[in-house]
């Protein structure tokens, strides 16, 4: 009995956390709810949104201290009444231009840029950024894309951070590793293969601070097709880009041919080839050998006393 | 036994034996710090490499052992040289075809369809063959290494044409073949000089230089023959 009034108590305070219409309302009260919802609702068709929050993931995130509203700067449906100032037309525009490859929620994914106008400049000018904003493709990122949902984001030092030295190449990879993507837009179809067994990949998986991943010699936020004469990473800026004081100061044209990520050229490919033959035939016959000499020597030594030499 | 033979015979001088010294372990370092970056994605390679004291150090253990390696084998050639200047250099580590008939021979022995072991002179087949397998080595992983350790250098030697592959080439000619190497010594030398009932644990001639005369007869009996005076096989037995 004692329980069950306790339980009245506890469910009658809370609707004092309910804030009124007008005030902000923090992030905690949109949590009460959104802390532990289920499953997903359908916002128009084909496209699911999980409206649950992680609280507890959401307060370590870098964005943990702010207000939901900071972001989510309108509501496009009942039940919730948005904040009470109107939108900025700058974000409306952007939400609008962003809106075939950010469905969910686009002016919260415009918002970004009221804190992040710079990489936002540079994302507009880039490969990905036109091809969203201008060419209306979905075949080309959004801040969440690379950077996960800005709930739980992490600083890119953290290996939590889906744009971590080490985590990017599996972030790049989920565009870049997929087939139709290489034959339209003319990149090599093992870019990701080909890094990972080279010894930049190499080196980075062990652990050398060195060693690149993909935005270090590509960009990131500006990031241009490498046949762009402004890439870093065009034929005409190479040797610039892998000349680095820290890299291979003194890059020469025929240096930077090393690293390509395109499939192997013929005459490596059958060198690999001849070149694995030779070895299996080498262990073929070693092993051969020395078996037969391990029979042969326990032959002798069994049936052939004083023959064996000891 | 004739008074005139003497108990054992030098088989590997000083000079010789300081120069498998520095070959081997030059050898065991490079192939342990390279396995860490061939096989990158199986650990416990991460651990592995940290234990040499990470990446970046591994790679200059890697680098200076590798040249230590080379300046040791380009040493040989000048000790080579000196014997033949000497009048003392013999020809027995030069294939053959008598080595073929030795293979053949052999394996006729082990299947029990010959007697006797081959004739087999101061340097067996399979001696000759871990021989040159370190000039193959030199050649092939030697200076591939050489070029890779020094790429921004080296590169202004390649042609153009050969831009499209020839650091894949290098690459896989460096990766596979000290495979090849690792394997090989570790199957054959290591069966051969230590795991072989008749050495185990090792064979010390790596260290006393010396074998004893009836070892000599029982496993080279035509070097036997060449130093002890023309004898027939039937006799040695």
């Amino acid at each position: 009995m004692r329980i069950r009034q306790g339980a009245v108590v506890l469910l009658l305070s809370s609707l004092f956390l309910i804030p009124a219409a007008d005030a902000a309302p923090d992030a905690k009260a949109c949590l009460a709810c959104h802390a532990s919802m289920k499953g997903n609702i359908e916002k128009e068709k084909g496209v699911l949104v999980n409206l649950n929050v992680d609280a507890e993931k959401f307060s370590k995130s870098v964005h943990g201290s702010f207000n939901c509203v900071d972001c989510h700067l309108s509501f496009a449906s009942q039940p919730h009444k948005g904040p009470a100032a109107p939108v900025d037309k700058a974000i409306q525009d952007l939400a609008k231009a962003l809106s075939l490859k950010s469905k969910i929620d686009p002016v919260a994914q415009a918002a970004c840029v009221n804190c992040h106008p710079d990489p936002y400049a540079a994302y507009k000018t880039s490969v990905h950024g036109q091809n969203v904003m201008v060419k209306k493709s979905t075949d080309g990122p959004v801040c969440t894309s690379c950077h996960g949902s800005p709930h739980y984001i992490q600083a890119r030092p953290s290996t939590e951070s889906k744009v971590y030295l080490y985590n990017i190449i599996v972030t790049c990879g989920t565009c870049h590793e997929e087939k139709f993507m290489s034959e339209k837009y003319g990149f090599s179809p093992l870019v990701m293969e080909r890094y990972l067994e080279s010894f930049h990949g190499r080196k980075l998986k062990l652990g050398h601070t060195g060693a690149p991943s993909c935005a270090k010699c590509h960009g990131s936020h500006g990031i241009l097709s490498a046949k762009d004469p402004k890439s870093p990473v065009n034929v005409a800026n190479k040797k610039a880009t892998c000349g680095q004081p820290k890299c291979h100061p003194g890059a020469t044209d025929k240096f930077v041919a090393a690293i390509t990520h395109k499939p192997l050229h013929p005459v490596a490919h059958f060198t690999e080839i001849a070149l694995i033959i030779l070895t299996v035939g080498t262990f073929m016959f070693i092993i051969i050998h020395v078996l037969l000499d391990i029979f042969a020597d326990i032959r002798d030594r069994l049936f052939r006393k004083g023959d064996h030499h000891g | 036994m004739d008074k005139n033979i003497p108990q054992e015979i030098e088989r590997f001088d000083l000079s010789a034996r300081i120069q498998h010294i520095i070959m081997f372990t030059t050898f065991l370092i490079l192939s342990f710090t390279g396995w860490g970056l061939k096989y990158a994605y199986v650990e416990p390679s991460s651990t592995w490499i940290n234990i040499w004291g990470g990446p970046r150090m591994a790679g200059i253990i890697h680098r200076v052992a590798g040249i230590t390696m080379l300046l040791d084998f380009i040493y040989h050639q000048f000790y080579l040289l000196n014997l033949a200047r000497k009048r003392d250099l013999r020809l027995t580590i030069i294939p053959m075809p008598k080595d073929v008939v030795d293979l053949v021979h052999n394996f006729m022995y082990y299947l029990g369809l010959r007697k006797e072991r081959p004739y087999f002179g101061k340097f067996s087949y399979l001696q000759k063959f871990d021989y040159w397998a370190v000039y193959w080595g030199m050649f092939i992983i030697g200076t591939s290494g050489f070029f890779l350790a020094f790429p921004v250098t080296v590169s202004a030697l390649f042609p153009t044409f050969t831009l499209g592959w020839i650091w894949d080439v290098l690459f896989i000619m460096h990766s596979d073949e000290a495979l090849l190497a690792i394997v090989f010594i570790l199957i054959i030398h290591f069966y051969m000089e230590h795991l072989r009932s008749d050495v185990f644990p090792m064979n010390w001639l790596w260290l006393t230089g010396k074998m004893s005369v009836e070892k000599l007869k029982h496993h080279h009996p035509a070097e036997y023959d060449y130093l002890f005076g023309p004898k027939s096989k039937k006799e040695n037995k």
